[in-house]
């Protein structure tokens, strides 16, 4: 009985232990695959949300100057993507989009697809630093 | 049975040598070498598809699904290419508005040159492909060039193939200008590097992901690939041009596409093609 009681234990402690193994990218993007955005967790005893950082910024009050700068920096990050030789298909499509919602004076649509155009390139500026890194482990031996 | 184990060990000496020639190729200027990577690459599909004779991969997918070659087969009882290769040819034949014609622009009259592409000019510093010397042998006697993905280019790089059928691949990589080892060693990253939303490098699909399904399509091997363009793609519907495949490729792991003929997919085409060294040409071709 006491050995079961033990096993049952240290099974419970397994999962417990890998949780604090993981990485915060690692729980973040788990959490983000599992639940969308806005949903919240816990990682090392502090709150956080599944939100990315362009999404955060895309909360801001949705007026002309906040739509434009966050165009803006989303701009300048495909920018530094096309640089690297490294543009995804989408972030200069959102940000046509993004012009055209500016220009009709849908500020938070502006936003939110600025947003979109600056997270993907700034996923695409990640992908070319991980690729400059790691490319070497595809070739054959 | 003596005789068999000594076979044996010297198939399994063969593999290991080439393994070990291969471990020497690294991923730099100084330890980068080309001919250990096209060893190990057929090393590569050798153990992946075993009994495949290498000869076959000219072939592509062809080479490595039974279900696919049968249809191929049949369809090649008739090849779609056939009427573009004769255009090709009436194309090459064809002088220039100031009676110059293909034929002046290129070694042995452009026949039986094809194996020899794309080859590192030494005076201009870059790759050279087949298609962007027919251009500027056009540009040269006073014509426009020709749209690079397909129509008339296609075919006159088709016929020029044609007249190369048979013959081996012999791109060479100068021992004594190193900017065409680092063109190559560009193209053997770019190859291996994933790119666009999807994450998805060339060798994603077409080494370790030859012949598994992508959706319904199954990728045919790197080993053999710009042997037989340019293709009719049934795709398509008409024949294009290897940098107008590999474009379509690029395009489909959601990047922002290159242009074809860009540096990036020259120096990928001299990777490509120095893998295929020792195979033979087999274009034009017909493809999915």
């Amino acid at each position: 009985m006491k050995m079961i009681a033990l096993t049952l234990a240290a099974s419970l402690m397994v999962p417990v232990a890998f949780a604090q193994e993981d990485t915060f990218e690692q729980v973040f993007n788990q959490q983000r695959a599992l639940y969308g955005k806005g949903h919240a967790f816990t990682y090392a005893g502090q709150p956080y949300t599944t939100d990315h950082p362009e999404e955060i910024e895309a909360m801001a009050e949705p007026t002309r100057a906040n739509a434009e700068a966050l165009i803006t920096s989303a701009e300048a990050m495909r920018q530094e993507s096309e640089s690297l030789g490294y543009e995804w298909r989408d972030p200069a499509r959102f940000l046509k989009q993004a012009r055209t919602a500016l220009s009709e004076n849908e500020y938070q649509r502006a936003m939110d697809l600025a947003a979109r155009a600056k997270y993907q390139a700034r996923m695409s500026i990640a992908q070319y630093e991980s690729v400059n890194a790691s490319w070497q482990q595809a070739v054959p031996e | 049975m003596q005789k068999t184990k000594h076979s044996l060990l010297s198939v399994g000496f063969a593999v290991l040598s080439h393994a070990a020639v291969a471990a020497e190729s690294g991923f730099t200027l100084e330890t980068v070498d080309p001919d250990a990577d096209r060893l190990a690459l057929q090393a590569f599909y050798q153990q992946r598809f075993p009994g495949v004779p290498l000869e076959e991969y000219v072939n592509g997918i062809y080479a490595i699904d039974p279900d696919s070659r049968k249809q191929w087969d049949a369809l090649m009882e008739f090849p779609p290419y056939e009427f573009d290769l004769e255009e090709g040819e009436e194309l090459f034949n064809t002088p220039f508005a100031n009676g110059q014609g293909y034929a002046d622009c290129f070694e042995n009259g452009g026949i039986g040159i094809r194996q020899k592409y794309p080859y590192w000019n030494r005076e201009e510093g870059s790759v050279k492909t087949l298609e962007q010397e027919i251009n500027e042998c056009r540009v040269k006697n006073g014509e426009e060039p020709l749209p690079w993905k397909k129509g008339d280019l296609a075919k006159v790089s088709a016929y020029m193939a044609f007249t190369s059928r048979g013959k081996v691949f012999e791109i060479e990589i100068p021992a004594d200008d190193s900017r065409a080892l680092q063109a190559y060693l560009d193209g053997k990253e770019f190859f291996y590097s994933k790119r666009g939303q999807l994450n998805l490098s060339c060798a994603n699909c077409h080494l370790k992901g030859s012949r598994i399904h992508v959706r319904a399509d199954l990728p045919g091997p790197a080993l053999g690939h710009p042997t037989h363009f340019p293709v009719v793609r049934s795709k398509w519907g008409e024949i294009g041009t290897l940098h107008r495949r590999y474009e379509g490729c690029y395009r489909d792991t959601r990047s922002v596409p290159l242009p074809p003929q860009a540096d990036e997919f020259r120096k990928l085409e001299y990777f490509q093609t120095y893998m295929s060294n020792g195979l033979v040409v087999n274009g034009p071709g017909a493809r999915k």
